[in-house]
């Protein structure tokens, strides 16, 4: 009989005190895999929403600054209007190459009128746009036409139907862009053109209108000039227009980085007890194992087996049940993140993007790691102690 | 082992019958209006209704587990189980589907539950059949 089989033998010998160790392994590993992959999945969807914007300052209406966010970020429709005049105000600052504008529009929530209950829509400036255009060019080879729109990642034709209509106005969906993980991903884009045509149909058919104010938009997003810095065009933006609050790209979405490092350090506490009680409770576990078979060990030290072969036998159990326990906890995690994402997003107010393979790859590594290292660990002593007990002992007690 | 399998089995079973009763569209006082204003339920309610079918025989897999000494019938069962796990997955994605919009409780809830049990019942349903291939007639 090999040590392995010894090994397997004894997590047999005893199943509830293996099914404590399993569970142990499967928590630990479990439990660390899922809240590293939520908040890496929460930075990288952050990420790729400021890529997605693709502008180095957005400018909003005063005191609107929370609300802009959390419709880019979450997809919950905002309406904040400032006049269309700031937008050339803003563009003749120095150090300002583009500025284009943006509406930040929505459909009627449960109304007939519209197949889609309030989404977030985004209408953008064709001639001065920098963020879908090039999009729109590469993908599509055309600008967008009157009545045509292109969604996040999770927009879609409904069921059975060619357009989606929205306040009684059908708009063909041209294409999806890729998933960032945020409510970009439930977005519709479409041109100004068709969003005063929306509102110019929905005055007949819908069962509220489209109201967009005169003169007015909702956000203006800035490219600065090569060479110049995106912090004093801001200030100079800030002390030039009135009324507006212009926000850097690095400062965006601060209201969700505050929340993802308030998770981050309750999930770390929270995974800290939970790995010192599993370590604790697997030490005690291989104590009370250690003790109740010294008299075997004692048997087996008689036969000729070696210190280090008492010892190894242990640890190869413990590292079986942390391999084990280790290997389902992470397919569970993985499963049930991948499966509960939307959940997720909703309940934890946050963005959430899944990992690349590549990424996971090295998470479930690092996942195993930890259950390995941490059960192995708490093994270590009793079996250090049990190997180093004399044989004749061991046997008469 | 036989035993912890066929009882996370009926709880396994249990979540496929009840849940779904509770996070379909139905439940939530969602469903389609037709143009002679008659209302009928979303696919997601006949989703739910699915399951209880599958939930019931679950339970009785789980039972004749925990309980079966043969090795035959606990091979028998065992397939049984991985079976109607694979069914379990299939009415929410295939068969008959949930709402599509992903606000809505029965796709954000009610399909994934439903997924997850039914991927762990095959799980435990295969390697109930592996040992149970392994082991000596008496095995319970």
């Amino acid at each position: 009989m090999n040590l392995g089989q010894l090994a397997w033998r004894n997590i047999k010998g005893n199943a509830f005190r293996s099914w404590v160790v399993f569970l142990c392994a499967m928590v630990v590993a479990g439990f660390s895999l899922s809240a590293v992959m939520i908040i890496r999945g929460a930075e990288d969807s952050l990420r790729l929403a400021l890529n997605r914007l693709g502008a180095d300052i957005i400018v909003v209406p005063e005191g609107a600054e929370t609300k802009v966010e959390t419709a880019l970020l979450m997809g919950k429709p905002v309406k904040v209007w400032m006049p269309q005049e700031n937008l050339d105000k803003i563009a003749r600052i120095p150090g300002v190459a583009v500025a284009s504008p943006q509406l930040y529009l929505s459909s009627l929530s449960n109304a007939s009128c519209c197949s889609v209950s309030e989404m977030f829509m985004v209408a953008f400036d064709p001639k001065t746009d920098f963020t879908i255009e090039p999009w729109l060019k590469q993908k599509l080879g055309h600008e967008l036409r009157l009545g045509e729109s292109v969604g996040g990642s999770n927009v879609f034709t409904p069921e059975g139907e060619e357009n989606i209509k929205l306040y009684g106005y059908f708009i063909t969906l041209k294409g999806n862009l890729t998933s960032t993980g945020t409510g970009l991903d439930q977005t519709m884009f479409l041109t100004f053109e068709t969003a005063q045509d929306v509102a110019r149909i929905s005055k007949t058919r819908a069962e509220r209108p489209l109201e967009i104010p005169a003169n007015s938009i909702s956000a203006a997003l800035v490219k600065v000039q090569p060479g110049s810095d995106p912090r004093s065009v801001a200030l100079d933006i800030m002390q030039k227009v009135p009324g507006v609050t212009p926000i850097e790209s690095p400062n965006m979405f601060q209201t969700f980085r505050q929340q993802i490092m308030g998770l981050l350090r309750g999930m770390l506490l929270i995974l800290s007890i939970t790995l010192v009680l599993s370590l604790v409770l697997i030490s005690l576990i291989f104590s009370m194992a250690a003790n109740e078979r010294r008299r075997e060990l004692g048997v087996l030290r008689a036969l000729g087996a070696t210190r280090g072969f008492v010892f190894q036998s242990i640890l190869a159990e413990a590292v079986m049940l942390a391999v084990d326990g280790g290997a389902v906890g992470i397919a569970l995690a993985c499963l049930a993140t991948f499966l509960f994402r939307d959940l997720l997003v909703r309940s934890l107010g946050i963005p959430f993007l899944l990992p690349s393979l590549p990424s996971l790859v090295t998470l479930i590594g690092g996942g195993l790691v930890l259950a390995l290292s941490g059960v192995t660990l708490a093994a270590l002593i009793p079996a250090f102690k049990i190997s180093r007990q004399d044989p004749a002992l061991a046997m008469r007690e | 082992m036989f035993k912890i399998a066929a009882a996370i089995i009926v709880v396994l079973a249990l979540v496929i019958g009840i849940l779904p009763q509770f996070t379909d569209c139905q439940s939530q006082g969602r469903a389609l209006a037709l143009q002679n204003g008659k209302t009928v339920p979303m696919k997601c309610h006949w989703t739910a209704i699915a399951e209880i079918g599958m939930a019931v025989p679950l339970v009785g897999v789980g039972t004749v587990m925990g309980v079966s000494k043969r090795k035959e019938s606990c091979r028998i069962i065992a397939g049984l189980g991985a079976l109607l796990g694979i069914f379990v997955i299939l009415f929410p994605t295939r068969l008959i589907g949930v709402c599509a919009s992903a606000d809505m409780l029965c796709n954000s809830v009610m399909k994934p539950t439903l997924i997850l049990s039914g991927i762990v019942i095959i799980a435990i349903s295969i390697a109930t059949l592996i040992i149970s291939e392994r082991q000596p007639e008496q095995f319970a």
